[in-house]
């Protein structure tokens, strides 16, 4: 069974809801840029927002948009990943709680604190009563989530599914982190991200919402090939698992166009992408992402997200290149791309898609 | 009775998370669930909570809600004549 993606919505640093990023990015000047939203109002009531903390916003936005532009009103499953889950209610609802002498505690944050709901209220609000499920795997969280779908698909257990990956960050949780050293304490601009040799990187909110469908259609963006997900692997193993998957796709290194990588500027984070390039990709061009983006425990999602648009477009943008020189070598419509992903270089995976 | 009435209203939004709405949007006499704001259960203990916190009423029986809430004034009313803070 085949499975394309037949669209995929967002609300993050970049344009809400939009590819306008892909050839007019915003730039990010702060460690902390907020996410632009859209007009919730479009989506929902007053009423029905007052219980939505706005990562049920964002996500149940960039849900209903992505069904919209898709004509997929009724997926077979909804698939959610989250890091931290709803961390703006769960601050709302400890903080009472201290402040309170754990008495007189607010029932709605309490309800919305659980992380691992996200899904449900997506189903509930879209009322949806298929297979439904959310990954709380930290930075993993996306890829275990369409990991999932991929089997359930495979599995013929589904021909349709809602796969997502949301996180927002809020002010404490942003100290917090700062604190084991996650963010750029000199930060001067994105150019300072590539090849850096400090530690942390530039913080972003992920809303990220795909359609997936066994069913081909001339509008589906590209075809969801392959995942896989190891747990600390080595060098050998990772070529292993390369190997693989291009075997069993019957490709070829050559016949991949591009690799999306997660370069952060964080240089624990980044030495292993230039392990993976020096080792496997050594002459693939390079991607990477988190420079417009940013980083979030759903940032992978951002990396499935920009290969699925430049296949889509049929061409990659300077401004992706990790290497600017590579930007030559992609002469063709990129047909094939690899997205690598590692959390901690602890938590691996490797998705393909095709055109 | 008035200003009890509006502190109330204000206080609601709040804790309600009523976006979008400001006190004269509500009508102190019309009723707060069903009909009227069309409030709902988890509302009802946000409501008992706000009782508790801010004016150190304990509800003792759940039932007293159900007159307790009846509409804004209503709650105002019983507020007046019970409140320790």
């Amino acid at each position: 069974m085949s499975i394309f993606i037949q669209g995929i919505s967002q609300i993050s640093i970049q344009q809400p809801l939009s590819e306008e990023w892909f050839d007019a990015p915003v730039i990010p000047h702060t460690i902390m840029s907020p996410s632009i939203d859209p007009d919730f109002g479009k989506y929902f009531s007053p009423m029905e927002s007052r219980r939505m903390g706005v990562l049920i916003k964002r996500a149940i936005a960039t849900s209903m948009d992505v069904m919209q532009k898709t004509g997929l009103n009724m997926p077979d499953a909804i698939i959610a990943g989250t890091g931290i889950g709803c961390i703006e209610p769960t601050e709302k609802f400890l903080t009472e709680m201290i402040e309170n002498d754990e008495e007189c505690l607010p029932p709605a944050a309490f309800s919305q604190s659980t992380h691992n709901t996200i899904a449900a209220q997506m189903a509930l609000k879209l009322n949806c009563h298929g297979y439904n499920c959310t990954y709380a795997h930290r930075g993993t969280s996306f890829d275990s989530a369409l990991f999932d779908a991929f089997l359930q698909f495979k599995l013929k257990k589904i021909e349709s599914a809602l796969v997502g990956s949301y996180d927002t960050m809020t002010e404490n949780y942003f100290l917090m982190l700062s604190k084991l050293d996650y963010w750029k304490s000199d930060f001067c601009g994105i150019q300072q991200l590539r090849h850096s040799k400090s530690s942390g990187s530039i913080s972003g909110s992920c809303s990220l919402s795909m359609m997936l469908s066994s069913l081909p259609s001339p509008q589906a963006w590209c075809e969801l090939k392959d995942v896989e997900m190891f747990y600390r692997p080595t060098i050998l193993q990772i070529k292993h698992n390369l190997n693989s998957i291009l075997l069993r796709n019957e490709l070829m290194l050559s016949d991949v166009d591009a690799v999306v990588m997660g370069w952060s500027g964080d240089r624990d984070n980044d030495d292993v992408y230039y392990e993976l390039k020096e080792h496997c990709f050594k002459d693939v061009p390079l991607l990477w992402y988190k420079q417009l983006f940013g980083e979030s425990f759903s940032a992978s999602a951002f990396g499935t997200y920009v290969a699925s648009v430049c296949l889509r477009e049929g061409r990659i943008p300077k401004h992706l290149f990790f290497f600017p020189e590579d930007f030559e070598k992609v002469k063709n419509k990129p047909r094939n791309i690899l997205v690598y992903n590692h959390f901690h270089d602890r938590d691996h995976s490797l998705i393909l898609l095709s055109k | 009775m008035e200003h009890l009435i509006e502190e109330l209203k204000k206080e609601i939004i709040e804790v309600l998370n009523l976006e979008e709405m400001t006190p004269a949007d509500i009508d102190e006499n019309a009723p707060l669930f069903g009909e009227g704001l069309g409030l709902d259960s988890i509302d009802a203990l946000e409501l008992i909570v706000l009782l508790e916190k801010n004016y150190g009423i304990k509800l003792q029986n759940a039932n007293e809600g159900k007159e307790i809430f009846k509409s804004v004034r209503v709650m105002a009313e019983y507020i007046k004549e019970h409140r320790t803070k």
